[in-house]
């Protein structure tokens, strides 16, 4: 270290690691970028400008559960109540944001809601030590029941010219993944970040070599809840209301792209970028189906089976090699 | 003290005493004695019977997740699969069958391959299971609304008629469905090659391929169990409710596994027994019946469940340090 200049080592250092983090999604990224082409070619709006938007736009609360789910499961949890939370936010932006506290209260409203639900699903978790799987179906009801409350039935509004800012002809999405991802990169950066995977890979190891493990598991709680309601924030402004039950369907849809993006579920598996690209793909299907005609119902029936086979065929793959 | 104490009935009594089933036993005793005090009829002889019969649907339910959670799996499916049986037994009715048991045969033979599939994707194709089971009650989902739409089928077949609401020698035929499959889950569960080869396999999968047990086999096989006791569940509720519909399995997915979690059944595999899910059935059961009597809207309804059965689990499901 002292003979070479700490940022030309770093920099010798960062490249060729990030290119080995590549290697488990490369085939992904090719299947993704085809998919990519063959919806180009197939529906050439894609390349418009308001294509283009409209486009990130069915993609971003995918992308955001995606990301909130491979938080988790990089340090060994997961979350069945995603869907419940993105929700909780979509029913809290619609009954804030049109009233007295205005968009901006409304917002820091979601994010601390988000925040809250998380810590506190992390607290029980972690400290607790009770099972994520069994804590977060009982969170899901407790807070869709929450969802309930603030909105008993689909209501509430969106300012227009927020909706027409978030879900317009503007790539405000695009524009807020990548600072998303930027943030993301920062925070790997931090001690907690750097935590993350060691807490996930072997938290006795890292335990004892000093990394806080809890305080890491914890905040990828926080963080996860947040990026969930800030999803259902942006869902509640693409339909311009608030409904308490319209998250769903993304529980499943987080697991799967990102399990698609290669995050395992044994904890410190995976790349982030993985699961940006398991969301694209998972998105880039539902849209092929929604413009072949398939109804909702067929969807689903599709969607089961899509995601099975994207789930299997590698694995079976490797089975056999 | 200590002679009492190393007697060999002393241990097996000291162990008894001090096993997660006997707690969660003691809990539902708790719950309905407090209860009982607290509401005037609730601890009547009618009300407990019946809490006892709904709980069947659960504890049947449960009993494949408990095999499935043993062997280190989940089965995120069986509030699917509960509504494809109430579904499609009345669809499925010949008139050459009378007594209705054929069709239930074919039901729960239907249940059987359904579950077995999840077993084919977990075990040959190394889909998680998580998302084997989320997809293909997904999968179900979507199969479900295309064949029976949004109306509910009535079910006009004798026999499950007769499992809802008979009563032989005043024990409903339900109560009497579920002690016939507790014993026979307990007896395969832990005395035969089958039960030890699943504790082996959740324990580590690794170390049991290698000592000769068939892994594939096993897991199928535990997953095609999941699908007949939640098929079987599905002819039951159907029978007690004279309907099937979309959604009617619905509650029967975090009751299955909260039972088994509040049961003492480690959600990480390899530990555990129905014994104790048996008791954590009735516990949910009593819940809702609570929470029913203090007739709060649907959200706080909501909440109330999930935060007693967080309440619960902080009692008696905590995972302990193991390995």
């Amino acid at each position: 270290m002292s003979t070479v200049s700490p940022a030309k080592s770093a920099g010798a250092l960062y490249w060729p690691v990030q290119m080995r983090r590549n290697i488990g999604v490369r085939s992904l990224f090719i299947v993704v970028l085809a998919f990519l082409v063959a919806y180009g070619v197939l529906f050439p709006g894609l390349f418009s400008a308001s294509g283009f938007a409209k486009f990130t736009q069915s993609w971003f609360p995918l992308a955001l559960v995606a990301m909130a789910q491979a938080i988790l499961m990089l340090t060994g949890g997961i979350s069945l109540a995603i869907g419940a939370t993105v929700s909780l936010g979509a029913v809290i932006a619609a009954t804030t944001m049109a009233g007295p506290l205005g968009v901006a209260g409304g917002a820091a409203a979601v994010a601390l809601t988000g925040l809250g639900i998380g810590t506190a699903t992390g607290f029980i978790v972690v400290r607790l030590r009770l099972p994520a799987i069994v804590v977060t179906l009982a969170g899901s009801f407790i807070i869709g029941g929450a969802a309930l409350l603030v909105l008993p039935r689909p209501g509430g509004a969106i300012p227009a010219w927020l909706s027409d800012l978030l879900a317009g002809n503007t790539p405000a999405a695009f524009v807020l993944l990548v600072a998303i991802v930027l943030l993301w990169k920062l925070y790997l950066a931090t001690p907690l970040g750097l935590s993350l995977y060691a807490a996930g890979e072997n938290p006795v190891g890292a335990y004892r070599s000093g990394v806080p493990v809890d305080a890491a598991r914890v905040a990828a709680y926080a963080i996860s809840g947040l990026l969930s309601t800030g999803a259902g924030l942006f869902v509640a402004a693409q339909t311009g209301s608030g409904d308490p039950v319209i998250g769903t369907a993304f529980t499943l849809n987080s697991i799967a792209a990102a399990v698609l993006g290669g995050i395992g579920f044994l904890g410190g598996q995976g790349t982030m970028r993985g699961a940006l690209a398991g969301s694209l793909l998972l998105s880039l299907m539902i849209s092929v189906m929604f413009f072949l005609g398939f109804t909702p119902v067929a969807q689903y029936v599709a969607q089961g089976l899509i995601i099975i086979g994207a789930v299997a065929i590698p694995q079976f793959r490797k089975v056999q090699q | 003290m200590t002679a009492w104490n190393e007697s060999v009935g002393g241990k097996r009594a000291l162990a008894i005493l001090r096993s997660r089933p006997f707690l969660t036993v003691v809990i539902v005793a708790a719950v309905w004695i407090g209860a009982s005090f607290a509401s005037r009829g609730f601890g009547a002889y009618g009300h407990l019977r019946y809490l006892v019969e709904l709980g069947a649907v659960i504890g049947l339910v449960a009993a494949g997740q408990t095999f499935v959670v043993i062997a280190g799996g989940i089965d995120l499916s069986v509030a699917a699969i509960v509504t494809v049986s109430a579904i499609s037994l009345p669809l499925l009715s010949w008139p050459a069958d009378p007594t209705g048991l054929a069709s239930i045969l074919a039901v729960l033979a239907l249940t059987t391959v359904i579950g077995a599939i999840n077993g084919l994707g977990v075990a040959l194709l190394r889909v998680h299971p998580m998302i084997m089971t989320l997809a293909m009650a997904t999968f179900l989902q979507g199969l479900l609304i295309i064949i029976a739409g949004g109306s509910a089928v009535t079910a006009e077949n004798p026999l499950v008629h007769w499992l809802g609401n008979a009563r032989p020698a005043g024990i409903p035929a339900g109560i009497v469905l579920w002690v016939i499959v507790s014993a026979i889950v307990l007896t395969v569960m832990h005395a035969t090659p089958f039960g030890a080869r699943i504790f082996a396999m959740g324990a580590n999968p690794l170390a049991a391929s290698l000592s000769g047990v068939p892994v594939a086999s096993t897991t199928l096989a535990v997953y095609g169990i999941s699908g007949f006791t939640s098929g079987l569940a599905g002819v039951l509720v159907l029978g007690m409710n004279g309907q099937g519909y979309v959604g009617i399995g619905d509650p029967y997915l975090l009751a299955s596994i909260a039972a088994v979690v509040l049961g003492g059944t480690s959600i990480l595999g390899g530990l555990g027994t129905y014994a104790g899910t048996i008791p954590g059935a009735v516990l949910l059961v009593t819940i809702t019946a609570l929470i029913t009597v203090v007739n709060a809207s649907p959200g706080w309804r909501s909440i109330l469940f999930g935060s007693l059965i967080l309440g619960l689990l902080l009692l008696s499901g905590r995972e302990q340090a193991r390995r």
